[in-house]
């Protein structure tokens, strides 16, 4: 019965999260469509993988490690791991704001396209999707130290990239 | 006092134990400099999530929802199911108003609707109760979702024309509720709150019973396929008029999320 339970109600936890894994997919790959389709893999692999998942770890970050190694093996098995898309695909989704807020977006989501690809998984994980740094160390593999000095250098480049305009909004 | 930037930026991110945080807050009251380094990143902060708050409130396309979704039905628990049967019924039970209910128009065989067009939800001269939504799931509207919401089975005025029978807790997290509707074409359903929205998961025209003399009890006499419905979700025991009470109190939110 409880497993039955655990399971049913992960995949409802999986659905809430997807808002999520779609972000951090395309912050990843840098294209909503490749973004989809990792997903997409991503999912189809923790479910049948649930009884790896440890229910005293956070899925979020199960699911980004796994989201991650989904979009690794797709580039592994495309062969073009440092292909570098558009950043303007990456602002697709502005909504209907203000051409202001438009901008910013616009401005923001591009300079963290042109982050160096360990500098952008760091600063989406702690930055975009608000992990702890230990949990963002853990999704990447790598130790915490790694973790902040990575973060430390995106932070600079975006600050670099972005100036200080817009920091009062 | 010097202070390395990542120390600063752990800081602004809320990750420095207490003695370290203390360290750093005596080092920016000394020093403007260190508190605008800090104030700098905490900018950078707000702006980088800002810039992605918007994405998470886009629609999720349907194909991943089905992905995350999929074998969720594979192992249906299928133990202690006559217990479950049992517990569900005695709900139904309880929520049977005294007396007779809605007249039933002849014997109607027993149908899932799952595609139906929407011509059968108009419901009398009122708007229609169930609406497709842009996602594709099929949600309460009007009376009925206000009776999902507020209706107390034990309470329920047999004049209503909305009938709550059994609720409980799905093994989601989210709680259903079923219902029967009153008219000509009295469908029933069960219909869970999943964020914002009851969604219907099972609509059925219920049989009616001969010798009956045309009427039927609200609540009572579950169709096979809403019993097989319940049984499908239903974690735990249906609730109790105490236990519904409480959910509605709450605002049928999953008490642990």
């Amino acid at each position: 019965m409880n497993t039955s339970e655990t399971s049913q109600s992960i995949h409802e936890q999986i659905v809430t999260l997807l808002p999520r894994l779609r972000r951090f997919a395309r912050n990843l790959t840098r294209n909503p469509h490749d973004a989809d389709d990792v997903v997409q893999i991503a999912v189809e692999r923790a479910l049948t993988r649930l009884d790896q998942w440890r229910s005293d770890a956070r899925l979020d970050s199960w699911m980004f490690k796994i989201v991650r190694n989904a979009w690794i093996d797709e580039l592994r098995s495309r062969g073009r791991r440092d292909k570098v898309f558009l950043a303007a695909e990456a602002g697709e989704n502005v909504g209907t704001d203000s051409m202001a807020r438009e901008t910013e977006l616009l401005s923001v989501q591009s300079a963290m396209a042109r982050l160096p690809e360990d500098q952008r998984e760091a600063v989406s994980l702690v930055l975009v999707e608000g992990l702890p740094y230990r949990e963002a160390a853990e999704v990447l593999d790598v130790p915490i130290g790694t973790l902040t000095s990575r973060l430390a250098r995106g932070r600079e480049a975006l600050q670099a990239l972005l100036g200080t305009e817009g920091e009062d909004t | 006092m010097t202070i390395s930037d990542e120390i600063l930026m752990a800081y602004a991110d809320g990750e420095l134990d207490a003695a370290a945080r203390a360290a750093v807050e005596s080092a920016m009251r000394e020093d403007p400099q260190i508190e605008k380094r800090v104030a700098a990143h905490r900018a950078l902060r707000r702006r980088v999530q800002a810039a992605y708050s918007v994405e998470l409130s886009e629609g999720v396309p349907e194909s991943l929802l089905r992905a995350a979704r999929a074998a969720g039905t594979q192992q249906a628990n299928v133990v202690e199911l006559q217990d479950a049967r049992a517990a569900i019924e005695r709900a139904a039970s309880r929520a049977r108003p005294p007396r007779p209910q809605w007249r039933i128009a002849g014997t109607i065989a027993a149908s899932l609707i799952a595609g139906v067009g929407l011509g059968f939800f108009i419901w009398g001269q009122t708007k229609a109760p169930i609406m497709r939504s842009a996602g594709g799931a099929l949600v309460a509207r009007g009376q009925l979702a206000q009776a999902l919401s507020n209706q107390l089975a034990a309470e329920q005025s047999q004049s209503s024309a909305v009938q709550i029978g059994v609720s409980f807790r799905a093994k989601s997290g989210d709680y259903c509720r079923t219902f029967a509707l009153s008219g000509a074409v009295s469908p029933s359903g069960l219909a869970c709150l999943h964020g914002e929205e009851w969604q219907v998961q099972t609509l059925t025209q219920e049989p009616g019973t001969v010798g009956d003399s045309g009427y039927r009890t609200a609540g009572s006499a579950l169709s096979e396929t809403m019993l097989k419905s319940i049984e499908g979700q239903i974690a735990g025991e249906p609730l109790d008029q105490a236990g519904e009470r409480a959910a509605r109190q709450r605002g049928w939110r999953p008490m642990d999320r």
